[in-house]
């Protein structure tokens, strides 16, 4: 393929996290690339009945894509993208859309554009992958919630008080607006029960390994008041409200 | 210096904010509308006014419509036992061109979108649940083939086949006038899940 003077071709495998629409048949997608990190692009005609794109540009779409840029403009142009795997079918159920809405909403507000992170495209890839095979919402998101906070070097200390830095013994507490755990004697007013120390040194065993590895094996302790918490760490890095957050809480 | 005058330059800026209008398309048509006679601009701001005072939502399918039920939902000749549930009134405009749809329509306002913040209670969800009450034997639901449209689909497949009411879905596939070379792996997969016997 000839690449035009001026106009780099870049190629790369890439996650859909998310389009909107532009003029009457276009679309503009946000990806995750594996290469390149996270970029928008144009994809022309996307919205046309007969478009060759058809379904690849749907929320989560695993595919290889090959995108022009052009000097002096801010959003790319999306030449070519192949399938790799598609996630539709398990959109269609409501609690799995929230979910992966979810994944797309932090990935955008916690990664920042044009800066690779090839670990954090492979745990999206994988979560996905969980998602599909094990239907199940909590122990997906909860592996999300910590590596994306571990990546990003804001995962909280589970044995020590993020105030005082003190053993936090068997209950850590935390509130709105929390980067981290804290002790009973730190403990904000508003905090929620405590947090039992059990509960946080199986999750932390538990994201130690592959996700696929923890899915096969049976539930140990309580992974969701766990990922609550990360969540909370998560809206408090995103400097802002997180739209899905919310609708995950009323899909239980 | 300004580039137009005062008056010029709001028109141009109030142009922007349509759908599909940029800086030069505005530029355009605003100075059109300075050449037309003035009845032809004062026709133009009418109608818009007149859209804004007349247009409302019909009271039992929450189409657009310029009467309490519109004219669908009181058409004498179209069944109230089929309702077609669709995405937007745009929608109801394309299903319409067919010709071959003689039931009724219900307007959802929307589809279940997390990222927008539209779940299930900003849908008008529970307008269609009244609905079913009055005897409604199938209900199609056509909100559009992608990840958003799919999952208000189950969503309202969930909620009403309970109540008796036979629920069908629009299919998905290859359009007609297209080549099968050219559909991706997913929109083949649906084409293939959804053939017939013939």
């Amino acid at each position: 393929m000839r690449v035009p003077v001026g106009m780099p071709l870049r190629e790369s495998e890439a996650i859909v996290l998310r389009t909107t629409r532009l003029g009457e048949a276009d679309k503009i997608v946000s990806l995750l690339t594996r290469q390149w990190g996270r970029l928008r692009a144009v994809a022309a005609g996307a919205r046309r009945p007969k478009s060759r794109w058809g379904a690849l540009f749907e929320p989560m779409t695993h595919l290889r894509a090959w995108i022009f840029e052009r000097e002096n403009r801010d959003l790319l142009r999306m030449n070519s993208a192949d399938l790799i795997e598609s996630f539709f079918d398990m959109q269609k159920e409501y609690r799995i859309q929230v979910a992966t809405n979810y994944l797309g909403e932090v990935t955008e507000r916690l990664l920042p554009e044009r800066e690779a992170n090839e670990r954090a495209f492979r745990l999206l890839v994988a979560v996905l992958k969980g998602l599909k095979v094990s239907g199940e919402v909590n122990r997906p998101l909860g592996y999300f919630d910590y590596w994306m906070l571990k990546l990003g070097g804001f995962l909280p200390d589970f044995e020590r008080c993020h105030n005082c830095g003190r053993d936090m013994g068997q209950g850590a507490f935390y509130g709105p607006g929390s980067e981290g755990l804290v002790c009973r004697d730190c403990k904000p007013p508003a905090a929620a029960s405590p947090l039992p120390k059990n509960d946080l040194r199986t999750m932390a065993l538990a994201c130690s390994q592959p996700l696929d590895k923890w899915l096969r094996t049976q539930r140990v302790g309580d992974s969701i008041r766990v990922r609550l918490f990360l969540e909370e760490v998560i809206r408090t890095h995103a400097e802002r409200e997180l739209v899905t957050v919310g609708m995950l809480k009323e899909e239980g | 210096m300004k580039d137009y005058a005062e008056p010029l330059a709001r028109l141009i800026e109030e142009l922007k904010r349509l759908p599909g209008i940029g800086q030069k398309s505005a530029q355009r048509i605003a100075f059109h509308l300075q050449r037309v006679p003035r009845e032809e601009a004062e026709r133009l701001a009418a109608a818009v006014h007149e859209v804004k005072d007349k247009i409302r939502l019909c009271s039992r399918c929450n189409n657009l419509t310029d009467r309490d039920i519109c004219e669908f939902c009181s058409d004498p000749t179209r069944s109230a036992d089929v309702i077609c549930v669709v995405e937007s009134p745009f929608n109801v405009v394309a299903i319409e061109k067919t010709r071959e749809f003689h039931g009724q329509y219900h307007v959802l306002h929307g589809a279940l979108s997390p990222l927008q913040g539209i779940g299930p209670e900003q849908l008008k969800i529970k307008s269609l649940l009244e609905r079913l009450k009055g005897g409604v034997k199938e209900l199609i639901i056509a909100t559009n083939p992608n990840v958003e449209g799919e999952a208000t689909a189950i969503y309202l497949s969930k909620l009403i086949k309970p109540l008796g009411v036979r629920v069908t879905r629009i299919a998905m596939g290859i359009p007609v006038g297209s080549e099968l070379d050219f559909a991706d792996e997913v929109t083949m997969l649906k084409a293939i899940e959804g053939r017939r016997e013939i």
